[in-house]
C-alpha cells in the first residue's frame, strides 16, 4: 500500500510512441513506468532480490514488467529459459516468462538447493540437488500467474517467476524505462506489474507499420 | 575459731549459704535466659536455613526449569524459520501447511499423542493465524488429538512477535493432565511481520519428579482452580482456599507462604509461570511440607535442654566455689572483729575494776582521815584542858606538852593524807590565778625560823622582789613549806638552806638545798615515795609524805619536782612552775 501511494507521489512523464518499423507490421511500445523508491536497505550488487510487505511481494531496487493483454497464438516451440542459482541466490529473480515455457534451475553453486514452490499458480518440489545434477532440474509453467521460488535450504533465498499469456513483454531497467517492439497492430490493455499486489494498465491502439507509440504508467 | 560463739558461726555460714544462694540465682536466670535466647535465635536460624536450602532448590529446579524451556523455544524458533511453513503462510498456501509439518516437525512430534511422552518432545501441535485463531488440522491424529474445547484454548487474542507460554488442562482417559503450551511467531523473514504462530503442546516440567526434595507437592493454578494430581484431595481445598490470599500479599511473580494442611505446618511456593503472557495467568505451586523441621527443632530443643543443664550444674558448681571464696575473708574478719571485742571489753573491764578499786582506796582514805581527825581533835582538846587545870610536875608538863605536840603532828599528817587522797581521786582542781612568789617565800621563811626546834642554819636566799606563777595560792604554798621543812630536817647542825627563785625562760624555777648528808644513789630512786624517810629517819621527826605531796603538788600546777643534786656539799630540790603574767595591780 506504501509503496503505491510512493508511486502515485511520483513525478512522471506521460509520453506515448508509437513506432513502426518499415520491415514488418510490428509496432514498439515504449515508455516510463513509475517505480516506487527504492527500499532504504543498502543493494550489495544490482540483482535484484525478492521482498515481501504485508504479504505484497516486489523486487528490490523496484523494477516493472510491462506485457500486452490479449489472445496470441502459443509458440510453435516451447520456449526455454533458465534461473540459475549462484552465490545463494537466484539470477534473475524476476523472470516474466508466456504461459508454457520450461524453466531450467541449474545450481552453480558448490553446495546443495532446493527448490520449491507454494504458489497456487504452479507448487512443486525440485528436491536436494548440487551443480552436477543432470538433467538440469527444470518445470513448465502452464498457468499464468506469479509463483514465488524458494530454496528451502536457504531460507533467505527467492525468486518471482511471472507467468503471462502473452509472448509480449519486458522488464523495465531500475529507472522505470521500457521499450517493447513487435507487437502486432491492433487495440491492446497493456499492463505493468509493479508487485504482487499492484498492476497498472493502459489501453493502447498500435498502428499497423513499424510505429513507436510512447506510453507511460504513472 | 574455738573462741568464736555459736551464734556467731551459725550467723558467718548464713551469710555463706546466702551468698550461694544469691549467686546461683544469678548464674541460674543468666543461663536461662541466654539458653531462651540461643533457643529462639537456633531455632529461627534453623527454620531459615530449611527454607534458604528449600528455597536454593527451588531456584537450581527453576534454571533448569528455565533451561528447558530455553531448549523449547530454541528448538521451536529452529522449526517456524522453516522455509516451507514460512511459504505456506506467505504464499498463500495454508493448505499445504499441516502436510508440510508434519514433515517438518518429525523430530519434535515423534510422539504426539502420547501423554506424557519425552520431556522435550511435543505432544501436539497447532497453528495460529494472523489473528489467532486456530487452523484447523485436517487430520488430528497426525498433529496430536485435542477436544475441541482443548484446541480452543490454543487461541490467542492476537499473535505477537515474542513467545508465549501457556498451560491447559487436558482430560483424558487416567484423568486430569496438565500441558505446557508455546506458541512461536512465525515471522516473514525480511520484515519480521508475523505471519501467524505455532503452537507446540509440552509435558509441563515435572518438580515431583526431580526427587530433590521428598515430601514436596506441585500442581498448577489457572483460572481460580488448582490442579495438582499430587495432592491429596482436602489438602488440595486447603491450598486452593489459601493460594488466593498467597498471590494478593505480593505482586512479584515468586510469593511464598505458609499453612497447615491437616495441622502440619507446610511452605507454599507460588510462581508466575507466563507473565506478561497472552494465555491466561498459571502459576506453579509447590507445597513443602515442615515436619523435617518440627523433628529438626525437636532435636535442637533437647540439645539445648542438656547443654542447659550441664550449665546450670556447672554455674551452681561455680557458685560453691566462688561463694566460699569470698566468703572466706569475711569469716576472717568475723572471727577477728569477734577476738578484738573480746579483748577490749576485757580490758575495759579490767579498767573499770582499777579505776573503782581506786575511788575506793582514795575514799577510804579521805573517809578515814576524817573520822580520825576529830578523836584528835578532842584528844589535844582535853590534853590542853589538863594541862590547864592540873596542878601537874614540871616533868609532868613537859610530858602533856610533848603529847600535844604530837596531837599537832597527827593532826597534820592527817591534813596531808586528805590532801593525797583528794588528790588521788582527782577530787582536787587547783583554781589557777598568779601567785607571786616573793611573799610566800619570804612567810615559809618566817614559818622556818619560828620552828621550836629550829637548828642553827644559815639561810642564804636569791630571789626577785616579785615573781609570778600561775596557781593556787595555799597550795603553792605547801610546796613552798615542804621543800624548806624537808631542807630543814636533814640538814646538819650550822647547816645551810640556799633558796633561790627565779624566771627561766617560759618556767619559773625555785630551787632549794640543803647541806645535809647526802642522799645515797640507791635511795635517790624512791624519796618521793609516800611513807618513805630519809637513811637517818629514825632522829628526823616527819611522816614521810612531805616530798611525795610537793611533788603531786608541782605537777597539778603543771610543773615538776625533782632531785636536781645531792652529794657531800649540798642536796638540791628543783620546783618548776609556768609563769604568769604580773597583774596590774600587783605592778602598782
Amino acid at each position: 500500500m506504501i509503496l503505491m501511494k510512493r508511486s502515485e507521489g511520483g513525478v512522471a512523464t506521460l509520453a506515448v510512441f508509437l513506432f513502426l518499423t518499415a520491415l514488418a507490421s510490428a509496432a514498439t511500445v515504449e515508455g516510463q513506468v513509475t517505480l516506487p523508491k527504492a527500499r532504504s536497505a543498502p543493494v550489495v550488487n544490482q540483482r535484484y532480490e525478492i521482498v515481501t510487505k504485508a504479504g505484497v511481494l516486489s523486487t528490490n531496487p523496484p523494477v516493472a514488467v510491462v506485457f500486452v493483454e490479449g489472445s496470441f497464438p502459443r509458440p510453435a516451440v516451447q520456449p526455454v529459459t533458465e534461473i540459475r542459482q549462484k552465490e545463494l541466490i537466484f539470477i534473475p529473480s524476476l523472470l516474466p516468462v508466456q504461459v508454457g515455457t520450461k524453466v531450467e534451475f541449474p545450481n552453480f553453486d558448490d553446495t546443495y538447493h532446493n527448490i520449491f514452490s507454494f504458489s497456487p499458480a504452479k507448487r512443486f518440489d525440485l528436491g536436494r540437488y548440487r551443480s552436477d545434477e543432470r538433467p538440469v532440474p527444470a518445470q513448465v509453467f502452464d498457468e499464468a500467474g506469479l509463483v514465488t521460488l524458494r530454496c528451502d535450504i536457504h531460507e533467505h533465498m527467492r525468486a518471482l517467476i511471472l507467468v503471462l499469456a502473452t509472448p509480449h513483454f519486458v522488464v523495465t531497467d531500475a529507472a522505470g524505462g521500457f521499450k517493447l517492439s513487435g507487437v502486432p497492430a491492433g487495440r491492446y490493455t497493456v499492463k505493468a506489474w509493479v508487485d504482487s499486489k499492484t498492476t497498472r494498465e493502459q489501453v493502447v491502439d498500435v498502428p499497423p507499420g513499424d510505429a513507436t507509440v510512447h506510453l507511460d504508467f504513472p | 575459731m574455738s573462741r568464736i560463739s555459736e551464734s556467731q558461726v551459725t550467723r558467718v555460714a548464713g551469710f555463706r549459704t546466702r551468698l550461694l544462694v544469691a549467686i546461683m540465682l544469678v548464674v541460674t536466670v543468666v543461663t536461662l535466659l541466654a539458653l531462651y535466647f540461643a533457643e529462639r535465635s537456633l531455632v529461627a536460624n534453623m527454620a531459615e536455613d530449611l527454607e534458604r536450602e528449600f528455597e536454593s532448590q527451588v531456584v537450581a529446579l527453576r534454571h533448569a526449569q528455565d533451561v528447558r524451556s530455553a531448549a523449547l523455544v530454541e528448538r521451536c524458533r529452529a522449526l517456524v524459520r522453516k522455509p516451507r511453513i514460512r511459504a505456506a503462510f506467505e504464499d498463500d498456501a495454508l493448505d499445504l501447511l499441516y502436510p508440510t509439518a508434519e514433515d517438518e516437525l518429525r523430530d519434535i512430534t515423534a510422539h504426539a499423542g502420547e501423554n506424557p511422552g519425552p520431556a522435550l518432545s511435543a505432544q501436539f501441535y497447532r497453528f495460529l493465524d494472523q489473528k489467532g485463531g486456530v487452523i484447523a488440522p485436517p487430520n488430528a491424529r497426525v498433529v496430536g488429538p485435542l477436544t475441541p474445547a482443548e484446541q480452543a484454548r490454543l487461541a490467542l487474542p492476537r499473535v505477537t512477535a515474542i513467545p508465549q507460554t501457556g498451560y491447559i488442562v487436558r482430560r483424558d482417559g487416567r484423568g486430569d493432565g496438565i500441558a505446557m503450551v508455546m506458541a512461536m511467531p512465525i515471522l516473514s523473514i525480511e520484515t519480521s511481520e508475523v505471519l501467524g504462530a505455532l503452537v507446540l503442546g509440552f509435558r509441563p516440567f515435572d518438580f515431583s519428579e526431580s526427587g530433590l526434595s521428598a515430601g514436596m507437592k506441585s500442581g498448577l493454578w489457572m483460572d481460580g482452580r488448582l490442579h495438582a494430581p499430587g495432592l491429596a484431595p482436602e489438602a488440595a481445598v486447603a491450598v486452593a482456599r489459601e493460594i488466593p490470599q498467597v498471590l494478593a500479599a505480593s505482586s512479584d511473580d515468586e510469593t511464598s507462604g505458609r499453612l497447615d494442611l491437616s495441622g502440619r505446618p507446610h511452605l507454599l511456593f507460588a510462581r508466575h509461570l507466563n507473565p506478561d503472557s497472552l494465555f491466561p495467568a498459571a502459576y506453579e505451586i509447590c507445597v513443602y511440607p515442615l515436619t523435617g523441621l518440627d523433628v529438626r527443632k525437636q532435636q535442637l530443643r533437647w540439645q539445648v535442654l542438656g547443654a542447659g543443664a550441664l550449665l546450670l550444674l556447672l554455674g551452681w558448681g561455680g557458685s560453691h566455689v566462688v561463694a566460699a571464696r569470698l566468703a572466706l575473708p569475711v569469716e576472717k574478719l568475723a572471727v577477728d572483729s569477734e577476738e578484738n571485742r573480746t579483748q577490749r571489753v576485757r580490758a575495759e573491764a579490767a579498767l573499770e575494776m582499777t579505776s573503782a578499786e581506786l575511788q575506793r582506796s582514795a575514799r577510804f582514805s579521805a573517809d578515814a582521815s576524817h573520822q580520825l581527825k576529830t578523836p584528835v581533835t578532842v584528844l589535844r582538846a582535853g590534853l590542853e584542858e589538863w594541862l590547864a587545870k592540873e596542878k601537874l610536875t614540871a616533868a609532868e608538863c613537859q610530858e602533856v606538852a610533848a603529847l600535844i605536840h604530837q596531837t599537832y603532828r597527827l593532826s597534820s599528817l592527817i591534813d596531808d593524807l586528805l590532801l593525797l587522797s583528794r588528790m588521788d581521786s582527782g577530787r582536787l582542781k587547783l583554781a589557777f590565778a598568779p601567785v607571786d612568789l616573793t611573799p610566800l617565800i619570804e612567810a615559809a621563811l618566817d614559818d622556818l625560823s619560828a620552828q621550836p626546834d629550829a637548828f642553827d642554819v644559815e639561810v642564804q636566799t636569791e630571789f626577785p622582789p616579785a615573781l609570778h606563777i600561775l596557781g593556787e595560792q595555799r597550795y603553792t604554798a605547801i610546796i613552798l613549806q615542804n621543800l624548806l621543812e624537808n631542807a630543814r630536817k636533814y640538814n646538819r647542825p650550822g647547816g645551810r638552806i640556799t633558796l633561790r627563785a627565779a624566771a627561766d625562760g617560759d618556767v619559773v624555777r625555785l630551787a632549794v638545798g640543803n647541806s645535809g648528808r647526802p642522799i645515797p644513789a640507791a635511795a635517790q630512786a624512791h624519796i618521793f615515795e609516800r611513807f618513805h624517810r630519809g637513811v637517818m629517819g629514825e632522829n628526823v621527826p616527819g611522816h614521810g609524805l612531805g616530798l611525795n605531796l610537793a611533788r603531786e603538788l608541782a605537777r597539778l600546777h603543771q610543773g615538776e619536782l625533782r632531785l636536781v643534786c645531792s652529794d657531800g656539799e649540798s642536796t638540791v630540790f628543783e620546783v618548776t612552775f609556768r609563769p604568769a603574767a604580773v597583774p596590774a595591780a600587783a605592778v602598782g
